[in-house]
């Protein structure tokens, strides 16, 4: 049944679900491009934490903002070489979506040759590692231990979210890039430079993404594979939030990371159901919300009622 | 060409992942290009279509041939190897029956998914897809009777009975073409035609089009029977191919390998579907040379390839950012009679 | 749709340079290796020695994807075995020599089956991997037809147990390691547990045939899947203890890989129930480097983890194998690299016994090698289905030596006799 170490698991996992799903809403909202490189961003906040854990950097404090800047560095060096120049091409969301494809499977197999080389440089297999960073101390509730990671990862949830409220609602860039999210051509006429404000966007995406990646080694494991292994469920997480609201992102973080841990015991204990079906909850649990509460509103916002509306014309 | 490489068994196995890709490229194509559906679940009927043929010739096969036990045990394995080859007509006659089957079906369960995504609308369409597509999928690797995460192997291949390899790979890639020409003039006639001028108001304005009374959730439904049927057969078509299907093959990454082709090659048209997979499946399948280039390098070379590969996408639609065919205008009577004109115009 | 701006200099001066290298590479290829892209008998650019025969081997392994770090570590096994394979050779006298193809599958079916068919149209016929049972299934008919000889150093799925076909396995069944699992748990005390294992072939083949051999010897075990590929198993580890704690189970019989293995000990060191019962485990997750961290390797020796694997641990061929490679890399060899190794092996000395290159003629050849070959994964016999006929196995723990933890092997399991050092 629900124990301590479920609702823990629903706390962590939730955490790390929301840091790195609302900068995924945040730079669709602005930019309108499905992006397959935020899979990078977390693999590359993974593995910054762990080269330098392996150098002996054992301290999150030092960890955390080395991999922001990481990801940082690479989503604005995105937008230079890639998306920036096929907008400017005339090119339409879906190719840019493919665009970071192509850049996905750049990045992927680059960070596996690195690895490669860290390999013969580090002498132990960066394939798989977890490095166990930590900056607080662990306390002891009776038979269950908090890892000190588990505070400093509360600790790293609160301050971002305070930071991103605050800058997104009471700074003038924050407004700039709301006032870009809602509407770009509105948003230049009226002077923001738009090119700066995406390129911000992203810094603070790629950023984001990259400490919910080093989280996610400290806490799990860190694969080459781990971007992939996480985007499926942190693109439901988005859905849930609409792909426009970071409210209910980070509300739906905790309603996926619930229905895998404290949904999927019950049904366990109770029917039997076996956890290897874990995948299977968390996709129903995003279906069952979009379907009954469409995030865009019913059909969309569009008028489907069709034929209910023609009949009730046609009495 | 004396290199020692196998030129021929090269192209026919380029053309059979050729000619599969670019059917569910047109499939897609339909939906996304034409329709302005974008579905992130192609791979959903792919596998579908793909179990649908494993589950009905193995079935057919023990029948026929008085064989009881699981579909998924070794026991089936071995019988059915022992008698692929027995009786060609068996083969044949299944494949064909396969085909039809998987068309409808797939086609059906396509047009039931369009149920729930109307009511997410367009810009969630395509993620309720994927979602029922990785349920089925999970949902598969635990149904024991299609031997759960084991999948089905030893499928008879339908030209099993002749015993030159490259005879039937061969005739069998020939098979995958006449099939994929099948496909494209069905698409392009469906495009050509009025039907296909109301994918195009939806795709392009759909309030507007909902305004003019057209009854858009029913085109929608329809094009997804449709491409869902296209992309059934696909799966018919590799189930027959690899000789094995299995839960795990049809993961979202392949229908993102999908997108790419008809991205690259273009979208709107059903010629920029087949050059698109025609190009994508060609560079991967030669980009092995890659790995001959750097026999022991201090990174494995297949590393090296897929960042090249990556590389190569970003900078083709750098150059060409509306895909390698652009949108052509729609081929109607009206257009005959006008560029006629013209043509008579410039050549009187 | 709106007109495209030109391109700016910057982006021709790069688009320009990708292309450049790329035509470079082509154009130096074309130039520097002269059409050496056959494989069977050529002659090496040297005629005043005599003809120097070079025979190609294929490999498909997994170096991306959920087996990746396994299959790297793997790539330096194979170069190691071609290298000393060559040696070897030189030193009978022969003037042959042996070369590589390694093409990366991503551990995915389709991926094996292309790389088999590039490596059949470049001429190898023999081919070693594909490492996962799917993949076996997946090129299986492929190089029947083509008469490709496909040697796995690691499908041990038994529904792939075919005789007569191109596909050999020179790794030992899982049912014979269920059954010295099994007689380890029993031995150690324990007649009541949970089997927490891959919802895939291997480890539903794996807890079927432990379930079968426990209760043989008056045992009760309960299976548990948990769901392959994800990335963290925090949730299913949450439900183990539950369901450890209302079975009253004293024991957890694990069979994972590598990376689930490690991310599932890691969750269970946290856990209070978890971390009281003993723990038991297939080869899987042996060599993982996770495990020897401080902290995890405190827990392990305090809950004394215990595994089999499937080496010989007398062979002192092994033990010699085991330390270079750890002192060449720095890992453990991880499981199955013996039977890697050895494949190269059994594959280089059929394709010497065959005389010819020819697919046919190389299968005949390969059981009559490998019931004579006796390698650094113990003595090769194959049985009428290809796959390996002895197997024994090591059992295995962490022990601490000096400030360092490593893995020890602390007794080993025979024909169904099974051996414990004193003091463990």
């Amino acid at each position: 049944m629900v124990g301590p170490t479920e609702l823990l698991n629903t706390v962590w996992i939730g955490i790390i679900y929301m840091i790195i799903a609302i900068p995924l809403t945040l730079s669709y909202r602005v930019t309108r491009i499905i992006n397959f490189v935020h899979i990078n961003f977390i693999t590359i906040g993974a593995y910054v934490g762990v080269i330098l854990f392996l150098q002996g950097v054992n301290s999150l404090l030092l960890l955390l903002p080395a991999s922001f800047l990481f990801g940082a560095a690479i989503a604005v060096l995105n937008h230079f070489i890639a998306f920036s120049p096929l907008e400017k091409r005339g090119a339409n969301p879906v190719i840019l979506m493919i665009a970071s494809l192509g850049l996905w499977i750049f990045y992927k197999y680059m960070i596996y040759a690195i690895l490669d080389l860290g390999q013969k440089v580090f002498r132990t297999n960066l394939f798989s590692v977890i490095p166990r960073a930590t900056s607080l101390p662990s306390v002891s509730l009776g038979n269950y231990v908090l890892s000190g990671h588990f505070f400093a990862a509360l600790l790293v949830a609160g301050v971002i979210i305070t930071i991103l409220y605050i800058l997104l609602s009471k700074t003038a860039i924050g407004r700039a890039i709301r006032a870009v999210a809602d509407n770009p051509i509105l948003a230049e006429i009226s002077g923001i430079p738009r090119e700066r404000v995406v390129s911000i966007t992203w810094a603070l995406c790629g950023g984001m993404a990259a400490i919910g990646g080093l989280l996610w080694a400290v806490f799990a494991i860190a694969t080459p594979e781990v971007g992939d292994a996480l985007i499926l469920q942190i693109f439901a997480v988005s859905v849930i939030g609409g792909l426009e609201s970071l409210l209910w992102t980070g509300i739906g973080a905790f309603i996926i990371s619930g229905a895998e841990n404290i949904l999927m015991s019950i049904l366990n204990a109770t029917l039997g159901v076996p956890v290897s079906f874990r995948p299977f909850i968390s996709f129903s649990a995003l279906l069952l919300i979009i379907l009954a509460k469409p995030p865009l509103g019913a059909g969309g916002g569009l008028p489907y009622r069709f034929k209910v509306g023609l009949e009730r014309f046609k009495r | 060409m004396t290199l020692g490489f196998d030129v021929l068994g090269f192209l026919i196995s380029w053309i059979t992942l050729f000619g599969t890709y670019a059917i569910i490229s047109m499939s897609l194509n339909l939906e996304i290009g034409f329709t302005g559906m974008a579905d992130f679940g192609k791979v959903a009927f792919y596998g579908i279509g793909a179990y649908l043929a494993a589950t009905i010739t193995a079935i057919i096969f023990l029948v026929v041939n008085g064989i009881k036990c699981p579909l998924h045990s070794v026991e089936a394995i071995v019988a059915l190897k022992k008698c692929a080859s027995k009786n060609p007509l068996l083969n044949i006659g299944t494949f064909v029956l396969c085909l039809f089957v998987t068309f409808f079906v797939t086609g059906g369960i396509g047009y039931l998914i369009s149920y729930p995504t109307l009511r997410v609308g367009p810009a969630f369409l395509g993620i309720t897809v994927l979602s029922f597509g990785e349920l089925l999928r999970i949902f598969m690797r635990h149904f024991e009777p299609t031997g759960g995460t084991k999948g089905l192997a030893g499928i008879p291949h339908p030209l099993a009975w002749i015993s030159n390899p490259r005879l039937r790979d061969g005739i069998y890639a020939l098979v995958i073409l006449a099939i994929m020409l099948l496909t494209y003039l069905v698409s392009e006639r469906i495009a050509n035609s009025p039907f296909g001028r109301i994918m195009r108001t939806v795709r392009d304005d759909e309030i507007a089009s909902l305004c003019l009374g057209k009854h858009v959730p029913r085109i929608k439904a329809s094009v997804f029977f449709l491409a869902s049927g296209f992309a059934g057969i696909a799966g018919v078509l590799l189930a027959y191919y690899l000789g094995s299907v299995n839960p795990d093959m049809f993961v979202p990454a392949v229908t993102f390998n999908v997108w790419a082709m008809v991205i690259f090659g273009g979208m709107g048209n059903n010629k920029g579907a087949i050059v698109g997979s025609a190009v994508i499946t060609f560079v991967d399948r030669i980009s092995f040379v890659v790995n001959l280039l750097f026999p022991e390098a201090i990174i494995s070379p297949d590393y090296i390839r897929w960042m090249i590969i990556g590389v190569l996408i970003l900078v083709t639609l750098l150059f060409k950012p509306q895909g390698l065919v652009p949108e052509s205008p729609m081929k109607s009577p009206a257009l005959k009679i006008i560029s006629d004109e013209l043509e008579g115009d410039n050549g009187a | 749709m709106a007109e495209g701006s030109k391109l700016g200099n910057t982006q021709k001066l790069v688009a320009i340079l990708f292309l450049g290298l790329l035509i470079g590479l082509g154009a130096g290829y074309a130039l520097f290796s002269g059409g050496q892209l056959s494989a069977g008998p050529v002659e090496s650019p040297q005629p005043a020695l005599a003809e120097e025969k070079v025979y190609k081997i294929g490999f498909t392994i997994p170096l991306s994807g959920e087996l990746s770090s396994v299959g790297k570590l793997w790539e330096k096994a194979i170069y190691m075995a071609v290298d000393d394979l060559n040696e070897e050779i030189k030193a009978y006298g022969l003037n042959v020599r042996f070369e590589l193809v390694v093409l990366d599958d991503k551990t995915k079916e389709e991926d094996a089956l292309k790389n088999i068919q590039s490596l059949n149209q470049l001429g190898i016929k023999v081919v070693i991997g594909p490492a996962a049972s799917s993949q076996v299934k997946a090129v299986m008919n492929y190089a029947d037809s083509n008469k490709m000889v496909i040697i796995s150093p690691s499908s041990t799925a038994p529904t792939l147990a075919i005789p007569g076909d191109f596909v050999f396995r020179n790794t030992g069944s899982d049912a014979l390691q269920a059954k010295a699992l099994a007689s380890l748990v029993s031995h150690e005390g324990f007649k009541n547990v949970v089997v927490f294992h891959r919802d895939d072939e291997y480890g539903r083949a794996f807890a079927d045939f432990f379930k079968k051999e426990f209760s043989a010897i008056g045992g009760k075990a309960e299976s548990m899947p948990y769901a392959t590929g994800l990335s963290d198993y925090a949730s299913e580890v949450a439900g183990l203890s539950s369901k450890v704690q209302e079975l009253g189970a004293d024991a957890v019989v694990l069979i994972s890989f590598d990376t689930d293995g490690a991310n599932i000990l890691s969750h269970a060191k946290d856990d209070p129930v978890l971390s009281n019962t003993r723990w038991f485990s297939s080869e899987g997750i042996h060599g993982a480097s996770e495990l020897l961290q401080p902290e995890m390797a405190k827990f392990l020796i305090k809950i004394k983890f215990l595994g089999t694997r499937p080496v010989f641990r007398e062979n002192p061929l092994y033990k010699e194998f085991a330390e270079r490679f750890k002192s060449e890399t720095g890992d453990y060899p991880p499981v199955f690299t013996d039977k890697v190794y050895d494949a190269v092996f059994l594959a280089g000395w059929s394709i010497l016994r065959a005389g010819e290159y020819d697919g046919e003629a190389i299968k005949k050849a390969l059981p009559l090698v490998a019931e004579r070959y006796y390698g650094v994964s113990g003595w090769c016999i194959l049985d009428e289905n290809g796959d390996r006929l002895m197997q024994d196995y090591a059992i295995w723990g962490i022990a601490q030596s000096g400030t360092a933890y490593e893995f020890k092997d602390i007794g080993s399991w025979s024909a169904g006799a099974l051996t414990m050092e004193a003091g463990d």
